[in-house]
């Protein structure tokens, strides 16, 4: 039994279906991130499992008990905003204390859990000051003293590091990940920021209008992504989805892909592709996947090496990446900082096909 | 800006001297009629009856103050203005604190649990600000008369209740459309309720536009005349409608220096509130359009 089960949740305003038949689940102590382009419906998800809104249908299960029916307070969640929302006219101890006050429980008592909070996330120094003395990462800590201090079932979290400037969002996350490791507690987290979905969670669920199109382990969402929207949305550089042929050689199914000079590029492809024999599909590829010779994966069973004219070299320090035209589309690869490859120039690029994905151009679902 | 003002020294404080001339004669404008009222208020009546309005007086004298306040003729009674000023606290005092809570409200529910329909009440409530008194006459006459409130202070309280809740409606609504919603719902979480986060979270951060609607409700309220002459008796005639009488009545000799002391004590607390806090009125106008 999960911690947090969602079944068939579907979400309506007036006629427009904002959420259409999820179902996810997360075992206790998961991080689950909720994660997909804006609109897509995710933090209306959040808000319904905290019970801020009212969902249309389905089911909304907290340590097995349904709580479609029970207000904000009686869910055995807390919430850190995106604005923090700290009551502006309340200590910091005022407003981690704030929800046990209303609960009527002790002054002692309270105090107490106020102190426990305040030394782990290290606020005590801060516990006088009003929210609008405080730094924006003081008060994201004392936004998540306020949930901390609740001791809930489930802890959720929408988008707590967007209004954070990019290094101290680096350590949040880091922290976070800390935090959680160290409480064992469960998390939903909610970000459009695909790369925090990647580092902290145990399970990504991947929206888009409402829809859930794939949840996962991160490496599942990564490696093995169900359609092009998933794809091209998880990973930096995203995916590159290449418009190739599939056809039939002598030793199977082969992909064929055109290039602005010379022959099309033709490439050994999985059985399933068998039955798209004469028609298109895309070849996704990740950027680490297409690679100069010498950085090609030495374990992978697959490797083709082809050579591709280089239009744009990208140096970013660790790593440069590469442009060149396959299929009518830039394509993107990453290359050793050092390769000796030019812009400009042909040069003999490595396709790890072990880590080739395939999908339908028409429905954007995956085939292979 | 002070580099330009080290190259044409002359030229910037000539400005400036011009620019202070210009605000000073306003100011003296402006203050001259205040000036006239509290001048002659202090003059015995045949220093006026010479006719130069405009001069210091010879002999100071506060027995026209007295004389308004507690020995004058208002209508018939000799009474001086006391009473009424009595009756005007008695009705500003409780209409002022109803409105403005009635207001905040309001204004809570219709940004933060908002309804099917929440907007139409609001332009309802927005249309009764723009009805001329005059057309609620003769209803707000019957609904009195059914209450069996008429000429009672709390009647009058009552009929400043319903035209004052529009405007503060509108002026507590605005404000609390700027504040985070998330907040509401962060104390929704912590499991205050519709109350709890009224007072706790957001009448604490409401004092600017409190200070405003005080003002606002105040003056209005305790100006008014046409609701005070129309339901008042003498147990309920406000300040207003008394010195209108302390005017009107006609008792052989006019006594302008009485009457001018009737006037500045019939405007003396709508000043002195005005004074006390305006520089909230400001400022809480001014939050209100700017917070994001």
């Amino acid at each position: 039994m999960g911690s947090l089960e969602i079944d068939s949740l579907d979400k309506s305003y007036g006629a427009a279906k904002v959420l259409k038949d999820i179902n996810i689940e997360i075992e206790e102590g998961g991080f689950l991130v909720l994660v997909g382009p804006s609109g897509c419906g995710k933090s209306t998800l959040l808000n319904s499992i905290a019970g801020l809104e009212d969902i249309t249908g389905g089911e909304i299960r907290i340590a097995g008990k349904k709580v479609n029916d029970l207000a904000p307070a009686d869910r055995d969640i807390a919430m850190v905003f995106q604005s923090y929302a700290l009551y502006p006219n309340m200590t910091v101890r005022g407003n981690i204390a704030f929800g046990m006050e209303i609960r009527k429980i002790p002054k002692a008592e309270r105090d107490e859990a106020v102190h426990r909070v305040a030394t782990l996330l290290q606020i005590e120094d801060l516990l006088d000051r009003k929210p609008s003395q405080l730094s924006g990462g003081q008060r994201q800590r004392v936004a998540m003293g306020r949930a901390l201090v609740r001791e809930p079932q489930v802890f959720l979290f929408d988008e707590p590091l967007s209004n954070l400037d990019a290094k101290l969002r680096v350590d949040m996350r880091t922290e976070i990940k800390k935090l959680h490791q160290r409480l064992g507690a469960t998390i939903v987290y909610v970000t459009h920021d695909q790369i925090e979905a990647m580092t902290l969670a145990t399970k990504i669920a991947v929206l888009k209008g409402g829809v859930l199109q794939q949840a996962g382990t991160p490496a599942e969402i990564y490696n093995n992504p169900v359609n092009t929207f998933v794809a091209e949305f998880m990973g930096s550089p995203s995916m590159n989805l290449i418009p190739a042929q599939a056809g039939q050689g002598p030793n199977g199914p082969t992909l064929s892909i055109a290039r602005k000079a010379g022959d099309p590029l033709v490439l050994p492809a999985p059985e399933a592709v068998a039955a798209y024999a004469g028609r298109g599909v895309l070849l996704g590829l990740r950027p680490e996947a297409i690679t100069d010779e010498e950085a090609a994966d030495r374990n992978a069973r697959v490797v083709e090496t082809a050579s591709c004219r280089i239009d744009v070299l990208e140096p970013s320090g660790a790593d440069t990446y590469c442009t060149t035209d396959l299929g009518g589309k830039d394509v993107i690869g990453r290359l050793r900082a050092d390769a000796p490859i030019r812009q400009g120039e042909d040069a003999t690029l490595a396709f790890n096909l072990d880590k080739a994905v395939i999908f339908d151009p028409d429905s954007g679902e995956r085939i292979a | 800006m002070s580099a330009r003002t080290e190259s044409r020294p002359d030229g910037g404080r000539v400005l400036r001297a011009l620019l202070y001339a210009a605000l000073i004669l306003f100011a003296i404008y402006y203050l001259l009629p205040l000036y006239v009222m509290l001048a002659n208020s202090v003059k015995p009546l045949e220093e006026i009856r010479q006719g130069n309005m405009m001069a210091l007086p010879q002999v100071l004298t506060f027995e026209p103050w007295a004389q308004a306040w507690s020995e004058a003729k208002v209508g018939v009674a000799a009474t001086g203005l006391k009473p009424y000023f009595w009756n005007s606290i008695k009705m500003v005092v409780p209409a002022v604190i109803i409105v403005t809570i009635l207001g905040a409200l309001n204004g809570y529910v219709l940004t933060k649990y908002t309804f099917r329909g929440a907007n139409i009440l609001f332009g309802m409530m927005l249309l009764g600000c723009f009805i001329p008194f005059q057309i609620a006459l003769i209803p707000a006459a019957r609904v009195l008369g059914f209450l069996g409130i008429a000429g009672t202070t709390w009647g009058l309280v009552l009929v400043h209740t319903a035209y004052g809740l529009g405007f503060a409606t509108l002026f507590f609504r605005n404000y609390y459309a700027a504040f985070p919603t998330e907040l509401i719902r962060a104390a929704r979480i912590d499991g205050a309720g519709f109350f709890t986060i009224f007072f706790r979270i957001l009448l604490p951060s409401s004092g600017p536009i409190i200070v405003v609607t005080v003002i606002w409700l105040f003056t209005n309220i305790w100006n008014d005349f046409l609701f005070g002459v129309s339901f008042g008796d003498f147990d309920s005639q406000p300040m207003t409608v008394a010195l209108n009488n302390l005017v009107s009545s006609s008792g052989g000799v006019k006594e302008y220096n009485v009457h001018f002391a009737g006037a500045i004590l019939a405007a003396l607390p709508t000043l002195i509130v005005y004074i006390v806090s305006g520089r909230y009125f400001v400022r809480g106008l001014m939050s209100g359009a700017v917070k994001g």
